[in-house]
């Protein structure tokens, strides 16, 4: 009796799911992998706000295909593999998406991707998925990412300090898959260039003092001290401790401490020795035209990842119109759409470049967030400055190769 | 909205609830017949997930692993090393009391995924390990699936022939005479503490296993698997509401909670964009609730234990 009374309820949820909206012919569906709960829950509405915007535009701006709608489908996928192959199987056989932007943390990327959306021949670009081992997917050309790999970022910073001048440092850096990536690839980088690394240990997050760990890396005898952390957290207390007691002189960090709460809670005054690399817009007009809308909808324009979010979608858009909604074709034309040469197209316009498609013209996406030249692996190569402080925010002083 | 894509679905979720239900009846184990409150299961599952991982992956720089032994070596290992591990924690804290037991177990998961975190040489630390095989896998995407899930499913079904025949033996009915109560047990001469210590060591060994076969479905492991909310609490929630004592009942928690906590999702995909975000809250909201409803209106879960002879007092 009870057994039959829990089947009827869950048979009654499974077919209110199934009466799903009808789809019209041409309407093409989005699915959005952001990690609404979990541990980037804070991260997640502005960077799900940035795909909604390019989906909008597109919208907007003539629709997709033949006078379709693209329509985007959020899931949650919590940060977590377990979540991540949840919301990825559904978007993929409930929804019948082509493409998908997300998941949003490296762990889930690499779960969802082998278990679902490489099998079934999705598209999947990755707004803020890191890790290096995103690019030794055997993917089939289908995973994708608008932001260059940790590696990267850890590898410039590491030649630009020894152009610098710089051969001894003391590293500190958050024990997660981006502060521990991008310390990793910074050593190797750092020691293969004849530099010493005179301290190198990581922290766990949240603790109300690193004195003693600051310590330990400041007896090495480094004067410099490299932080990857994010300095809207636990960066900001390493910096501000370290400051307090004299441990380091000069202090350099990498796009997660380039935060102004930073400057405005530690005063510029006090961080004349603080240098931060940091990615930049080389189509800067693009990302101009992303902020102004992204204001527009009352978004906060400095959230992270959400230039990438903007573009990952927006790319995915412009793969779906170049290949004509054929699913199969997506990942040669999402590289056509990206890569020079072609007629650059900026963020926000869609119907210029929905025209030129048409025309049989080739187009290059600059987006907000990067040019987005796509390599074999499907990673971007990133374009980093070196910034110090000014007043209350920061000033770009070199570029980083 | 087609057939092949529902059908799909199913398998997927039917995979999960594979996975899940293992993990439910190596708690049943634990909980249901012994009593033992170990809050830590998502300790044991990742153990499983990566000694069957470093066992069986393609080799890598920087970790340990890149053996490339057999699947089964790998899930056997997965088993093994769980056990290993749960026999020193269950011999040292299985001397506490239920809640007492239940804050070590916290504690311990919290220890082991911290090491596989932090101890980059033998894991991959939070980048993890990857290039693990999965069997079938280069099949096309439907096929694959269901010869995964026929393997779990047969794993599901052996573990629970087992454990079942194991609980309707002599050995069963000790348990339970342990967990109801104690002294009267050892005023029998039975060994409490060896028999519990049996009844942890067996379960997590199942833990472990339902951990080895997640990581060769996703064919990688990251630390961001060994969740508490998804690996401890949620297997919890399912053994509750199934009915703890009875191995159908777990197996049936753990699909009853799945299902809604995975179809819950498609169903607040229909309200408004505006909401969109914050309805996704709506699922944890709907499990905490669900709890709420079956241990005011009925307590002994949906499959209550069975009584031999006299009446449920519970």
């Amino acid at each position: 009796m009870k057994k039959r009374t829990v089947a009827a309820v869950v048979g009654a949820v499974l077919g209110a799911a199934v009466v799903a909206t009808p789809a019209h012919a041409q309407d093409v569906k989005l699915g959005l992998m952001a990690a609404i709960s979990g541990p980037i829950a804070a991260l997640a509405p502005p960077m799900a706000a940035a795909s909604r915007l390019a989906v909008t535009h597109v919208n907007e701006q003539g629709g997709i295909l033949k006078g379709g709608k693209l329509e985007a489908v959020l899931g949650d996928s919590a940060c977590n593999p377990q979540n991540a192959t949840d919301v990825a199987t559904k978007a993929v056989n409930i929804d019948r998406v082509i493409a998908v932007v997300g998941p949003a943390c490296s762990g889930a990327v690499l779960a969802s991707a082998n278990s679902v959306t490489i099998p079934a021949g999705v598209l999947m670009i990755t707004p803020s998925g890191t890790s290096p081992e995103i690019t030794k997917l055997k993917d089939k050309d289908l995973v994708y990412r608008t932001l260059p790999s940790d590696d990267y970022q850890g590898r410039a910073l590491a030649r630009t300090l020894k152009a610098r001048g710089i051969s001894k440092v003391a590293v500190a850096y958050l024990n997660n898959d981006y502060g521990k990536g991008l310390a990793e690839s910074f050593k190797a980088e750092f020691e293969a260039n004849g530099g010493t690394l005179a301290g190198y240990s990581g922290h766990e997050e949240g603790k109300a003092s690193y004195r003693s760990e600051l310590a330990t890396l400041a007896r090495g005898g480094a004067d410099t001290l490299v932080i990857f952390d994010y300095g809207d957290g636990t960066g900001l207390s390493i910096l501000r401790q370290s400051l307090e007691n004299n441990f380091f002189k000069t202090f350099v960090g990498a796009d997660g401490m380039k935060s102004e709460g930073l400057v405005k809670a530690i005063g510029a005054a006090n961080l004349g020795g603080f240098f931060v690399s940091a990615p930049v817009g080389e189509a800067s007009a693009s990302l101009d035209n992303f902020n102004k809308a992204f204001k527009a909808a009352g978004e906060n324009i400095d959230a992270v990842f959400a230039t990438t979010s903007y573009d990952a979608a927006f790319l995915a858009a412009l793969a779906i119109e170049k290949a004509g909604g054929d699913k199969a074709k997506l990942a040669e034309s999402l590289r056509a759409v990206a890569s020079a040469p072609g007629e650059p197209i900026l963020a926000g316009e869609w119907a210029k470049a929905k025209k030129l498609i048409a025309e049989g013209k080739d187009i290059d996406y600059k987006g907000a967030g990067g040019d987005h030249e796509f390599d074999a692996a499907g990673d971007v190569p990133g374009n980093y400055a070196f910034f110090k402080v000014s007043g209350t925010g920061y000033e770009s002083i070199a570029d980083m190769k | 909205m087609d057939l092949l894509g529902l059908a799909n679905y199913a398998v997927f979720m039917a995979i999960l609830i594979g996975i899940y239900a293992l993990l439910a009846l190596g708690l049943n184990i634990q909980w249901g017949f012994t009593g033992l409150f170990n809050a830590g299961i998502a300790g044991f599952f990742a153990i499983g997930a990566y000694a069957s991982a470093i066992l069986t992956s393609l080799p890598a720089s920087g970790r340990l692993g890149g053996y490339e032994l057999p699947l089964v070596v790998g899930w056997l290992a997965s088993m093994v090393a769980a056990a290993a591990i749960a026999w020193p924690i269950g011999k040292i804290c299985l001397r506490f009391r239920s809640d007492y037991l239940a804050i070590a177990t916290i504690g311990i998961a919290e220890i082991i995924r911290l090491v596989i975190r932090t101890e980059g040489w033998l894991t991959g630390g939070v980048r993890g390990v990857t290039g693990i095989p999965r069997p079938f896998g280069d099949l096309d995407y439907m096929p694959s699936q269901v010869a995964y899930l026929a393997i779990v499913a047969t794993l599901v079904l052996i573990a629970y022939l087992l454990v079942e025949r194991q609980v309707k033996a002599p050995w069963g009915r000790m348990m339970r005479a342990i967990r109801d109560n104690e002294l009267a047990a050892a005023a029998m001469g039975k060994q409490v503490e060896a028999r519990r210590l049996q009844a942890f060591v067996f379960g997590s060994a199942l833990m472990g296993l339902a951990g080895a076969l997640f990581v060769h479905f996703n064919r990688s492991v990251t630390p961001e698997a060994i969740d508490p909310m998804i690996a401890t609490f949620l297997i919890w929630i399912m053994l509750i509401l199934g009915g703890s004592g009875n191995n159908r009942g777990a197996i049936l928690g753990a699909a009853v909670i799945w299902i809604i906590w995975s179809v819950s999702e498609l169903l607040t995909d229909r309200l408004p964009t505006e909401v969109a975000v914050q309805a996704k809250y709506a699922r944890v909201f709907i499990i905490g609730l669900t709890l709420q409803l079956v241990l005011r209106f009925r307590p002994e879960g949906i499959l209550p234990e069975r009584q031999a002879g006299s009446p449920p007092h519970r």
